[in-house]
């Protein structure tokens, strides 16, 4: 028995349907989150990425002869080092963010200073490109690295010397240092193994911990947090291991449709806004097929997934969880920030800092008197309190340009209005409309040349799409069988109908061809149901 | 609770019905006809079963309503009874019952002075032949006019003029009636049944001879609201009467006709002036200005009036007798409605459209009540014009606040049958009945669904199932086909056609709407288009446990839905069901016509054609095919438990059908013309609604007008239980329905599981009885136990002064000091309310300076 105020209903196209996940995971929304801006171009392929441990973790991207250092905050170059007589690679920060070693595909390893951009050392040991330097985590004295002459490599940077590992059969082309222990370190390698080593041991035999089979050339390797777990790519597939359990495969997650490239280890951000899931880690992997996953180790389970246009050969995250950056093959670099409410404040107090000459005085504030026309606005813009009943007024419908028309049963107007408005869906639920109307016949009938070359033109378009061919194929028929004077008179409209012919023809085509495969594999089908 | 006798009167005859072989020919030659074997085969009126029953769904809208003089009450002829709204609360207070045809007019005493508002007489006509006086405060008959005659239309002049009260002597009371001549034998042949003729009331006889017309039929009597004229519009014609100032013996009633080109509709009186309106089929309204300014014009003024010029009457056609005719155009279908305001500055009209029009009568300017959404019937005004009301064709009465045409409450009855094009017959259900909840669902005209409460007699709520304003036009091209209910009544389904314009367009849709929680509300939860490509869906059915529905379509397959609930763990909690289709199966490319879902659910039946297909609704498996019958299969019911399917078929050889699901053949059939079918849920009973073929060979059905039959089976015997006639079947629908545990003494004397018999007729009166019953009473529907409050407290105008009236009781003196609480500062409340309904300003001020001096209590006048 309510009363019930009876609205006016709009005219609505049909829904489209939906895919069952159409919303997001939070996590999925956290890695979205990370706005990447325009791509920066670099010159070639990138080979490696690396952020600095400190703050305010600038990060190094190695591509062609050149590293070049970005800036986190404004994701722009900082500043460029090309003292590389070949490719540049494996770029890797010192634990104090000061030093920066990189390979070469001459074999050459060089340290600079970040800030002179000077090489202070050279070291020279690799007959062959090197692909794999990094220090360790603590230890400022010393580097691993490898090469394609399968030696790995532990390096004093102080004096240049080196010991040799020598273990592997093939390209030696990832590795890392253990997050727990600086005498430790991982490499992988073409061979399809990744070694464990412990520089600690003297001889060569003892050094080499322990050997696992990936299955396939490995592309990278990167300790876990914890020290206690290794995750290795190769191939479509990316592994874990367990180191202290003696090399046991964890898991192996198959996701990738194409080799996995690189691997790096992101802790997630907890800036209060990320619910349960803060401050943990994830694996990030990206591959050659342009995906870039999020696997929670914890959970085996990949929980975010993004689409990149281009093959992606690097990936790093910036320490304290607020950059990521991807580096494609093409040397497109996708640097990506998250938007957070105190950065954002941060830098509104920046510019409040270089804006304000001192401080203004508030104005006083006057009494309000009706001479002045802020007291006829006066508790206007009053904000409602907690408590307070919100009284709303009545939601007006906006009505479109045609609801409005078709209101007033100006049923050709509503439809030329649609077609100009150029949405297809609201122009076939109007036509919809009027069939229910019985009036759209009449319309087309008395539509002038310019609105029936307008009708023609969707019809044109839109009637062999298949989620408007039921209206429009039939609409089509009757528009040309009862405009064809008309049409005949005007050479424009006789475009219109030319390319209409021209569509029509193509969509028999594209039919024809389909029907063909639907034969070929119908059979197929039959005969797999009958197993 | 007032437990009522039934009477035999045209919903549902409660006399057994005996089945004889002329009537319902069995075509299986082994079966014996069906006897009622527990009634007896003596007379019906000896053995007349009791059995206690509820009845509702009656029309609101078949006359205008009348509104108390203190316009807090409406009286609404709800077929053979006057119901009384509170207007207020919009819900019914009381019924005025006594009348044994359909109620065509009620007319309140009014009130000459505010003294009396209270007054609460009203007179009331009927198709019975009686006119009768009634105390509606109380529900009391108090006299009975019996003229013999069906009276369709009456109007009481003396009520409406003013001056004629004061007078000492009570004159008698006459009034203009409009009846159907049913006595005359020769008015047959002239084809002239309707008559208007006068009445006396109060001596309760027709005034001799004075006929004043005669019509092709009997037509509504509009009367003026000074109560000078009165007139009727006969096709394309009005005529106007005067009435006699003095009401003697051979008083002659001057009268003038006033002629038009269109079919006249409708027709109003000026309050005070001499105009008048009409309303014509083409949406013309016409205004006649200083209409009998010769023939009605007192003797004396008579020669001037005639000297004015004659030639000059725009717009009036013929001899008519008036000053000016103008024409008003805005609807653009008929005019239904016409209603001068009572100062007579406005002028409403609706129509079709579903717009209330305000017309300004001296400019022609509009004000609309627009998006009532379906065509308006009547429109009646309270006496102090506060308050207004408009009848809909959709049975519901909105009540308006009158100067600014606000809808503040909507009385709704049971919506009533919506006209289904020929070729969507067979595959449209009227109404579903929820059975836990006791609600039948209605499909509306204006693609909504309504849900009505049985036993409460009530609208619970209403489900807009297609965006769509209302568009007034004759020819659907939009229909809501069908709608099914699940059996818990949380999932409804609903199936709309949209018909093509020469092959464009055009197409069905599917909807799932699921209910949150208890509030009544249905969301829209799954729209499929064009389940089965481009046919139309024949039926849906749902599974008795489990989130799944089969829907059938004659394009000759059927779809299983079945819905997976995914719920988001993330915000709140949202429950979000999909239906999406499970399986898809067909049968020889037949159409299939029916399907149904067992009680357990584990099979699945659709009806291909002539054939029953059983199928595994889980793995989509064809178990078994049964049977053939001669026309295709319309409708399917598992019995209970008890391992029978019934079956009905129409067309030209109808057929009941129950097959034995364990044999897998028929186990007994009829010839018969089965409108409906309806099996109680747990034991193997199951009822079917019959239309009966011929009434021409009655000795028993024609007394009653009886068109139907309910007949009560047990699924293994083909010889009823019981049986009961009915009218209306067409287009009716039978189900079983859970008694509700308020209602324990409806069902503590027989067995508790088998639950209430709920039939719906085609113009969706409806009657709740207990088919095993011995006793039939019939129960009022108990609208007092659920309504708190009917009458809003306040006092305004009389009240204010003088306090309430006394109560005269014998007890009246002790309690007095509580009874009464006037206003303890009464000159705040004195001048409040409309300036029309204060008492004369005479009487107010002295009553103000008293009630400065002291306090006057009602209470005054009992001491």
């Amino acid at each position: 028995m309510a009363i019930n105020d009876k609205q006016t209903f709009t005219i609505k196209p049909k829904l489209k349907p939906t895919t069952k996940k159409s919303s997001s995971t939070p996590e999925q929304k956290y890695w979205k989150s990370f706005k990447s801006k325009e791509p920066q171009p670099l010159i070639s392929s990138i080979t490696s990425l690396a952020f600095s441990p400190t703050s305010p973790h600038d990060f190094a991207a190695t591509h062609s002869a050149t590293v070049t250092i970005f800036s986190s905050q404004t994701l722009q170059p900082k500043s460029t080092i090309s003292a590389f007589k070949d490719t540049a690679t494996s770029g890797c920060f010192r634990s104090d963010g000061l030093l920066l070693a990189a390979g070469s595909l001459s074999g050459l390893i060089q340290i600079f200073d970040v800030k002179k951009r000077a090489p202070l050392r050279k070291l020279s040991g690799h007959t062959r490109p090197v692909h794999f330097v990094t220090y360790p985590r603590v230890d400022k004295l010393h580097l691993f690295s490898g090469g394609d002459d399968s030696v790995v490599k532990y390096w004093e940077v102080w004096s240049g010397t080196h010991r040799s590992f020598t273990g592997h059969k093939d390209y030696v082309r990832c590795g890392d240092g253990s997050p727990v222990n600086d005498h430790m370190f991982v490499s992988g390698s073409y061979d399809h193994t990744v070694k464990f080593w412990d520089v600690r041991e003297s001889s060569n035999s003892s050094a080499l911990v322990l050997s696992v089979d990936h299955g396939a050339p490995v592309e990278d390797v990167v300790y876990l947090p914890s020290g206690g777990l290794v995750a290795s790519a190769g191939g479509n597939s990316v592994k874990i291991w367990d180191v202290i359990g003696g090399g046991k495969l964890l898991h192996s997650m198959e996701c990738h449709n194409k080799t996995v490239t690189k691997l790096c280890v992101a802790k997630i951000g907890d800036d209060g806004r990320n619910g349960d899931f803060g401050n943990q880690f994830r694996i990030m992997s990206v591959s050659l097929d342009g995906y870039l996953k999020v696997f929670d180790y914890s959970r085996l389970k990949v929980t975010s997934s993004i689409r990149y246009p281009k093959s992606l050969m690097s990936v790093a995250f910036s320490p304290d969880g607020s950059t990521r950056v991807v580096g494609s093959s093409n040397g497109d670099l996708y640097a990506g920030k998250r938007k957070t409410s105190e950065n954002a404040e941060s830098v509104k107090s920046e510019w409040g800092k270089y804006v304000g000459f001192g401080a203004i005085d508030e104005p006083e504030k006057r009494v309000l008197r009706p001479s002045y026309f802020r007291y006829f606005h006066r508790g206007q813009s009053e904000k409602p309190s907690k408590g307070d009943y919100i009284i709303t007024r009545p939601k007006k419908v906006k009505l479109a340009e045609h609801d409005k028309l078709l209101k007033k049963f100006h049923h050709k107007e509503a439809l030329v209005a649609a077609l100009t408005a150029k949405n297809p869906e609201n122009v076939v639920a109007v036509m919809e409309e009027l069939v229910s109307r019985k009036k759209l016949l009449k319309c087309v009938s008395n539509l002038g040349t310019d609105e029936l070359g307008l009708l023609l033109s969707f019809l044109q378009k839109y009637s062999t799409m298949p989620r408007y061919a039921n209206v429009l194929i039939v609409l089509a028929k009757k528009v040309v069988e009862n405009r064809v004077e008309d049409i005949s008179g005007s050479e424009e409209l006789k475009g219109y109908v030319r390319n209409l012919k021209r569509s029509v023809a193509e969509e028999i085509r594209i039919q024809e061809s389909l029907q063909e495969i639907q034969g070929m594999i119908s059979p197929l089908l039959k005969i797999a149901g009958r197993r | 609770m007032r437990i009522y006798k039934t009477r035999i009167d045209d919903t549902l005859n409660p006399s057994p019905l005996l089945l004889k072989n002329r009537d319902t020919t069995p075509h299986h030659s082994d079966t014996t006809p069906p006897l009622t074997n527990n009634f007896g085969s003596g007379s019906p009126l000896q053995h007349q079963p009791v059995i206690e029953m509820i009845r509702g769904g009656k029309s609101f809208v078949s006359s205008p309503p009348a509104f108390s003089n203190d316009a807090k009450k409406l009286l609404v002829c709800t077929g053979n009874t006057v119901s009384v709204f509170s207007t207020d609360t919009g819900l019914q207070v009381a019924d005025l019952e006594g009348h044994t045809a359909l109620v065509t007019s009620v007319i309140v005493v009014p009130s000459s002075t505010p003294a009396n508002a209270l007054l609460c007489y009203c007179w009331t006509t009927s198709l019975d032949g009686t006119i009768r006086y009634w105390d509606f405060s109380v529900s009391e008959l108090i006299k009975t006019v019996d003229i013999q005659l069906p009276v369709y239309s009456m109007v009481i002049p003396s009520f409406l003029d003013r001056q004629s009260e004061n007078s000492e002597t009570q004159p008698d009371t006459y009034a203009y009636i409009s009846v159907e001549d049913t006595k005359t034998e020769q008015n047959k042949q002239r084809n002239l049944r309707g008559q208007i003729r006068k009445c006396n009331l109060s001596k309760s006889r027709l005034v001799r001879g004075a006929i004043l017309s005669e019509t092709k039929k009997p037509e509504k009597i509009t009367i003026s609201s000074n109560g000078k004229y009165f007139g009727v519009h006969e096709k394309r014609k009005i005529r106007v009467w005067e009435v006699p100032t003095k009401d003697g013996k051979n008083i002659s009633h001057r009268n003038i006709k006033l002629t038009h080109t269109k079919n006249l509709s409708c027709i109003a009186f000026h309050p005070t002036d001499r105009i008048v309106a009409a309303g014509d089929a083409t949406g013309r309204i016409l205004v006649w200005r200083g209409f009998g300014d010769k023939t009605f014009a007192d003797k004396d003024l008579e020669n001037e009036k005639v000297s004015k010029d004659e030639d000059d009457k725009p717009g009036v056609r013929g001899e008519g007798d008036a000053d000016s005719c103008t024409t008003w155009h805005w609807h653009s279908s008929e005019v239904k409605v016409l209603y001068f305001s009572s100062d007579g500055a406005y002028l409403f009209s609706g129509g079709k459209e579903g717009v209330l029009v305000g017309w300004q009568l001296d400019t022609g300017k509009k004000k609309f009540l627009p998006r009532i959404g379906t065509p308006l019937l009547s429109f009646t005004s309270s006496p102090d014009s506060s308050l207004s009301s408009i009848s809909c064709a959709d049975n519901r009465i909105h009540i308006l606040k009158m100067p600014r045409m606000e809808i503040l409450k909507s009385i709704s009855g049971i919506k009533l049958p919506t006209p289904v094009p020929d070729m969507f017959r067979g595959s449209c259900n009227d109404f579903v009945f929820d059975r836990t909840a006791g609600l039948v669902a209605v499909r509306t005209e204006n693609y909504c669904i309504q849900f009505y409460s049985l036993f409460d007699d009530r609208e619970i709520s209403e489900v807009q199932v297609c965006e769509r304003n209302h568009q007034p036009s004759d020819d659907v091209t939009m229909i809501l086909n069908l709608v099914a209910l699940s059996f818990d009544g949380s999932v409804m389904c609903t199936v709309e056609t949209r018909m093509a314009e020469e092959g464009i367009g055009g197409f069905v849709t599917l909807k799932f709407w699921d209910r949150r929680s208890q509030n009544n509300d249905y969301n829209l939860s799954t729209i499929i288009y064009e389940p089965h490509r481009d046919a139309g869906v024949s039926a849906v059915a749902f599974h008795p446990t489990r989130c799944m529905a089969a829907s059938a379509s004659y394009g000759g397959d059927f779809k299983v839905w079945v819905s997976n609930h995914d719920i988001q763990p993330n915000d709140k909690l949202i429950q979000r069901t999909r239906w999406a289709c499970h399986a898809v199966g067909s049968y020889q490319k037949k159409p299939m016509t029916a399907a149904a879902f067992s009680n357990d659910g584990s099979v699945l039946a659709v009806a291909a054609e002539t054939v029953v297909t059983l199928w595994d609704p889980e793995k989509n498996v064809l178990v078994a095919v049964i049977g053939s019958t001669r026309e295709p299969i319309g409708n399917l019911s598992f019995i209970g438990d008890s391992g029978f399917l019934a079956s009905a078929s129409h067309g030209a050889n109808p057929q009941l059908s129950v097959w034995d699901m364990s044999k897998l053949s028929v186990s007994w059939s009829y010839k018969l013309h089965v409108e409906a079918i309806a099996s109680s849920d747990k034991d193997s009973h199951f009822a079917v609604l019959v239309l009966l073929p011929e009434p021409s060979n009655a000795e028993v059905a024609t007394s009653h007008n009886a068109d139907g039959a309910i007949l009560l089976f047990n699924a293994g015997e083909p010889v009823a239980v019981a049986s009961w006639f009915v009218t209306k079947a067409k287009g009716g629908g039978l189900a079983f329905i859970q008694s509700r545990s308020l209602d324990d003494n409806m069902d503590e004397n027989d067995n508790p599981g088998s639950g209430l018999l709920a039939y719906v007729n085609g113009d969706h009166e409806y009657a709740i009885f207990n088919p095993h019953g011995l006793e039939t009473q019939e129960r009022k529907v108990r609208h007092t136990d659920s309504v708190p409050s009917l009458e809003v407290t306040g006092q305004s105008g009389y009240a204010s002064i003088y306090g309430k009236l006394p109560e005269f009781k014998l007890n009246a003196i002790e309690a007095s000091a509580e009874t009464v609480t006037p206003s303890e500062r009464p000159w705040e409340t004195i001048f409040s309310g409309p300036s029309h309904s204060l008492p004369p300003l005479t009487k107010l001020c002295s009553a103000f300076l008293e009630s400065l001096l002291e306090k006057r209590s009602g209470d005054g006048l009992v001491k």
